[in-house]
């Protein structure tokens, strides 16, 4: 009695139980109880002496295995009149777990096949396709009689605009003054009379045309009253500043024209905004209709 | 309505597009059209794909269609690119899978019973390979989990649908005819041993 064993290739009890079987080519409806229990403790003597840990599942079927073959032994009652045997055979529990277990066996190799073959087959992965699900560009499907009236309701929406505009302003933080810019101005070439000094030096925030205008207005003020004196030696040049023979003059505002040099600093700016405000509304509002 | 073959040309354009099994429910949703109707176009460009021949061949996952290459053409492809081979799965893997895919839905408890072994690792490998998973609960004591395949099964064992799984008693039939012929030897003569099971077939 021989047999060999791949330790692996037992799932279970009942793996090794149908091995053993179809090793000594017995049928499966008519085990040699006594043989295959043999068996079966030989392996699992075997694998103890390897001091390899045997599952509690393979001592249940080997308990199972010794009660049958101690029923085995048993006479049998068979029935007086056809001479059948009454008592049922008591491998038959046995033979029937494992005709269930052989059959997914079977189905186990069945998929295995499948398996295999379908190796073979190659699917493409899911390919990125967002390019297609991207949201297009919108586009405005208007006829000319939408557009033109698209179109009007913008300048109907300016208008109203406007028009709030026209009664509300925006009220900014009060900027330089003339009269604020004329004594800074003064205190700077009073304080170190003979001096002299650059019109950009007066100017505080460069980058403000307003500011550049106040410093201007203030210095062509102070001239006229001959606080300072005023040098350009070229067109375009550089103003030279120092102090003129009326330093210590105080300059007086209420001249008629004063504010109205103030106002066209303001309305320049004004004029500006106003310019880069009109492009905004050309391009946001109309696409938002 | 659409004609028949420019519906069957979109759904194969469609296809290329979707990569993945493309559901006939999606296809028929594009069309506005009946699912059966749409079901029978993807049958029939199947067909026709399998009667030229093409090195393409269109598979069907669960009432889903997705284009794969040709069996045999595996080899030309694995010299192309090698691509990487899917772990084999183990026997006991297999057995377990088997079970599940036959007697779905079935609780653990009624595989162990079958394989007279725990199933918990291999179940959690089936599991993470997706190729099994939960299916609700069993009103036996306990409730326990209720396990059945899913169509990552179906694709990786190349069925499109559950019902496609040769019938268990097939298999059951190669043992029967193996003991029919054990039962005509003896009835050829053979005394038949006291104790001996007698089997009606």
């Amino acid at each position: 009695m021989s047999y060999k064993v791949r330790l692996q290739s037992f799932e279970g009890p009942f793996d090794l139980l149908v091995y053993l079987i179809e090793n000594a080519e017995m049928s499966i409806y008519d085990i040699r109880i006594s043989e295959i229990t043999s068996q079966y403790l030989a392996y699992i003597r075997t694998m103890q002496e390897m001091d390899v840990y045997v599952g509690s599942e393979f001592m249940v079927l080997a308990s199972a295995l010794i009660e049958i073959k101690s029923k085995m032994i048993l006479p049998r009652v068979v029935d007086p009149g056809d001479g059948s045997v009454v008592e049922e055979d008591p491998r038959s529990e046995l033979v029937a777990r494992l005709l269930e277990y052989k059959k997914f066996k079977n189905a186990a190799e069945m998929l295995q096949e499948k398996e295999e073959r379908c190796s073979h087959i190659y699917a493409k992965p899911q390919e990125d396709i967002s390019a297609y699900l991207e949201q297009p560009d919108e586009y405005l499907s208007l006829d000319l009689r939408q557009f033109a009236g698209a179109f009007n309701l913008f300048l109907q929406k300016k208008q109203k605009v406007d028009s709030v505009r026209r009664h509300y302003t925006r009220i900014e933080r009060e900027r330089a003054r003339m009269e604020e810019r004329i004594s800074y101005i003064a205190s700077m070439v009073r304080k170190s009379l003979g001096q002299v000094f650059s019109f950009r030096e007066f100017i505080r925030d460069k980058k403000d045309r307003y500011d550049v205008v106040v410093t201007f207005m203030s210095l062509l003020e102070m001239a006229k009253n001959r606080i300072v004196q005023v040098d350009q030696a070229s067109t375009y040049g550089d103003i030279q500043v120092s102090a003129g023979q009326n330093v210590d003059g105080t300059v007086s505002l209420d001249m008629p024209g004063m504010t109205d040099f103030a106002d066209f600093a303001e309305a320049a700016e004004a004029a500006e905004g106003v310019k880069t405000q009109k492009g905004k509304g050309q391009e946001g509002e109309l696409y938002g209709q | 309505m659409a004609s028949k073959k420019s519906i069957k040309s979109a759904l194969e354009s469609m296809m290329f597009v979707w990569g993945e099994p493309l559901d006939v429910k999606t296809a028929a949703d594009v069309f506005n059209m009946n699912r059966q109707e749409i079901y029978d176009c993807f049958l029939e460009l199947q067909k026709e794909y399998e009667q030229e021949g093409r090195g393409i061949v269109i598979r069907e996952v669960n009432k889903a269609f997705q284009f794969v290459t040709r069996e045999e053409n595996a080899d030309y492809i694995e010299r192309l690119c090698t691509p990487v081979k899917a772990r084999r799965l183990s026997q006991s893997a297999l057995e377990v899978l088997a079970i599940v895919a036959y007697k779905q839905p079935v609780t653990k408890g009624e595989i162990e019973a079958i394989r007279g072994i725990k199933c918990d690792r291999v179940m959690d490998g089936l599991i993470k390979k997706e190729l099994v998973c939960e299916k609700g609960r069993s009103d036996a004591v306990g409730r326990p989990i209720l396990y059945g395949t899913t169509d990552a099964f179906l694709k990786n064992f190349g069925f499109s649908s559950l019902k496609e799984l040769p019938p268990i008693d097939d298999l059951e039939g190669v043992m029967a005819a193996d003991v029919e012929v054990e039962v005509e030897k003896d009835s050829d003569g053979n005394p038949i041993m006291e104790g001996q099971m007698k089997i009606e077939i």
